[in-house]
């Protein structure tokens, strides 16, 4: 009976301690969205136009054929024209070098057999809009020979792409996802701090002055930040699904086992953590180092493959590359639980979490008369 | 009935002997004050009793229960306010005293303990924002909220102003009249003395003695230091210093210039004497003290040591 009114009374206790402190609502609520609505709006908000390039172009000698060609390139939808007419090769040149268009193309001659000639500002050469066009561009003079010779193309590329899951994931779902694996697994780096500020306090010790249990006490914190973290996903769920348009197929089964796992194991590293910290600034420059390595080094915001190749091994090695790909698996591709790679990703997270608890575990028995002192 | 025994206790922390050897017995119902100065070991003491720190040596005993084998039954009689203020700063008093309840099988009411250390009008404030008299109130309040047979108040009035001293002072006194033990520590004598049932003087880890405070302080009266300073010539001070060394009551007396120094075992009586001698000649005198008994006083006299704080 005593117990039970205890688990109520330290479980009130640490969602008073929660709700509280305004440290976690702003490191726990207010800064992961403020990150999500960052790099949303940054990286994803650019996605909808479609891309086109300005161009001129330049009849040398109006002709039947120059016509045909002129007429073919108005009606490609990426080449935006900026003349309607026909210009000068002085004049394009011009606006080519004062940056008004990204290329002019000069027509050819009928009579003699020239090329097509595509004139690009020397800096922008290599850049993405000169290399679209000059590709576009071999693309309308590949057809129009054909067209000419009377061929029929014998090879033909088509592009699909594919992903594991679904068919349409978006940068953001991956984004959304990735930001909730960050919040949570910081929810676990940072938020052992109040076990240090409980020690150096002598709050711990003085617990130990009563009969209460400790490890119900260690039980319902956990609870509480098993709550918290459902919190974050809803909200940071909505804010993608209704605010950047994140579309998720949700795999309830695999989504809760990944996200315990993933609770209990940065949790696990936070607690190893407060073992040897005996400041909460020392605490928090070693939580915030963490977690800012795993934070760009574990394919949160970009893919890991984006990355060079010798920082793979190291991104490989980390938990929340695991925990993020878990998420994923749960929230966007919604497979997991019959995939090898989901399992092999909750071992990783479970050898990380039982590692740092141990060590953890150790260190606090250890330090029992320096920390009690 | 004694409800603790210590024997021999001993403890070491690598090459500091923190305690050599404490032996004391306390009876239900008393009021016990360990004093000394910082390092003597009367907190590692206090927390080997409170089961916090395992001694090299020696046994601790509550009516016969033992922390190797008692461990749960001693924590359900005992209450600990512990020098650090250690409780939860985002929480009420209430909901403070509420959360400690419920580690208890028979605690008292949250209502009665707030009445009792005087925190009604302040239940519902955050605690990190109440006073430090405030918090060391709530602090005991804690201690008491199992309603222990027996509490241990860790330096209980340390930092606090006069008023929020006396406050804790009728806490400790009620206390003693629901008949519980307390054992307290403290620096100041004026508080062991109006408090304590019995002393006890702790220096170096190790006991230098153990009495009541009326004992205690009638070995540390014996002699009292009292200072005259005249105003109109040494020739005067010189002819009191010859007169009071007749008296019977004075030990010793000194002199420098106009300012002389007695000790006597009885101030009233010396003091009475040389009035009626200065009046007789006419001396006029400036400045007359009596030198307060202190701490410092008791390890003097106790230890032939100056203090060390």
């Amino acid at each position: 009976m005593r117990g039970s009114s205890q688990l109520k009374m330290m479980f009130l206790t640490q969602l008073r301690m929660t709700f509280r402190e305004k440290q976690a609502w702003f490191w726990g609520i207010f800064f992961p969205v403020i990150l999500m609505v960052i790099f949303m709006v940054i990286f994803s908000g650019g996605s909808e136009e479609e891309f086109s390039a300005k161009i001129v172009f330049v009849e040398q000698q109006t002709d039947a054929s120059s016509s045909m060609l002129a007429e073919q390139l108005k009606s490609i939808p990426v080449f935006e024209l900026a003349e309607e007419q026909s210009v000068t090769r002085d004049v394009a040149e011009t606006m080519v070098k004062d940056g008004d268009v990204a290329a002019a193309i000069v027509l050819p001659r009928a009579d003699e057999s020239e090329p097509i000639t595509l004139i690009v500002n020397k800096e922008n050469e290599q850049n993405a809009t000169s290399m679209t066009v000059m590709g576009v561009l071999n693309q309308v003079v590949m057809q129009a020979n054909l067209a000419a010779a009377g061929a029929v193309p014998a090879y033909r590329v088509d592009m699909v792409s594919v992903s594991s899951g679904s068919d349409d994931l978006k940068y953001q779902d991956f984004l959304l996802t990735g930001m909730i694996a960050l919040s949570i697994a910081q929810g676990g780096l940072f938020g052992m701090v109040d076990m240090v500020e409980m020690r150096r306090k002598g709050l711990l010790k003085r617990l130990r002055m009563t009969p209460a249990k400790m490890g119900l006490f260690g039980f319902t914190d956990m609870l509480m930040r098993l709550v918290f973290s459902v919190f974050q996903i809803i909200l940071l769920s909505l804010i993608g699904v209704y605010g950047f348009g994140a579309t998720l197929h949700i795999d309830f089964i695999s989504l809760v086992v990944v996200f315990l796992f993933g609770v209990l194991s940065f949790n696990a590293i936070g607690y190893f953590f407060s073992s040897f910290s005996k400041t909460t600034e020392a605490y928090m420059g070693v939580a915030n180092i963490t977690s800012f390595l795993m934070m760009f080094l574990s394919g949160v915001f970009f893919p890991i493959e984006s990355m060079p190749g010798w920082l793979q091994p190291v991104s490989n090695a980390l938990p929340l590359t695991y925990f993020v790909d878990g998420l994923r698996d749960g929230m966007v591709y919604a497979s997991g639980l019959m995939n090898g790679s989901f399992w092999l990703g909750i071992g990783v997270l479970i050898l990380w979490g039982g590692i740092a608890f141990a060590l953890g575990s150790w260190l606090y028995r250890n330090n029992r008369s320096i920390a009690a002192r | 009935m004694a409800i603790l025994e210590v024997r021999n206790l001993r403890k070491s922390f690598g090459t500091v002997k923190a305690v050599q050897d404490i032996s004391f017995t306390v009876e239900a119902g008393e009021v016990f004050t360990i004093i000394g100065p910082n390092g003597a070991g009367k907190t590692t003491t206090l927390e080997m009793i409170e089961g916090l720190v395992h001694p090299d040596g020696g046994s601790i005993s509550f009516e016969g229960l033992s922390w190797a084998k008692d461990e749960d039954a001693i924590k359900m009689m005992i209450g600990v306010q512990p020098q650090s203020e250690a409780m939860f700063d985002l929480l009420t008093p209430k909901e403070n005293l509420e959360l400690f309840a419920s580690f208890y099988d028979r605690p008292m009411s949250t209502i009665e303990i707030l009445e009792m250390v005087n925190l009604m009008d302040h239940r519902n404030k955050k605690v990190k924002l109440l006073s430090g008299g405030q918090r060391q109130r709530l602090a005991i309040g804690l201690a008491m909220i199992g309603d222990p047979q027996m509490l241990f108040l860790d330096e209980p009035t340390t930092g606090l102003d006069p008023q929020a001293r006396r406050n804790i002072w009728d806490i400790v006194l009620r206390l003693k009249e629901m008949g519980k033990t307390t054992i307290l520590t403290t620096h100041y004598m004026e508080e062991a003395e109006k408090l304590s049932d019995r002393v006890c003087i702790v220096d170096q880890g190790r006991v230098i003695t153990l009495d009541t405070p009326a004992a205690l302080i009638s070995r540390l009266t014996k002699e009292r230091e009292v200072r005259l300073s005249f105003i109109d010539s040494e020739a005067a001070a010189a002819e009191v210093e010859e007169y009071a060394k007749d008296q019977a009551s004075v030990v010793r007396a000194a002199r420098t210039g106009r300012d002389l120094q007695l000790w006597t075992v009885r101030p009233e009586d010396t003091l009475h004497s040389l009035f009626g001698y200065t009046k007789e000649q006419g001396y006029r005198v400036d400045q007359v003290s009596i030198r307060e008994m202190s701490l410092e006083d008791v390890f003097i006299s106790y230890t032939g040591k100056e203090w060390r704080d």
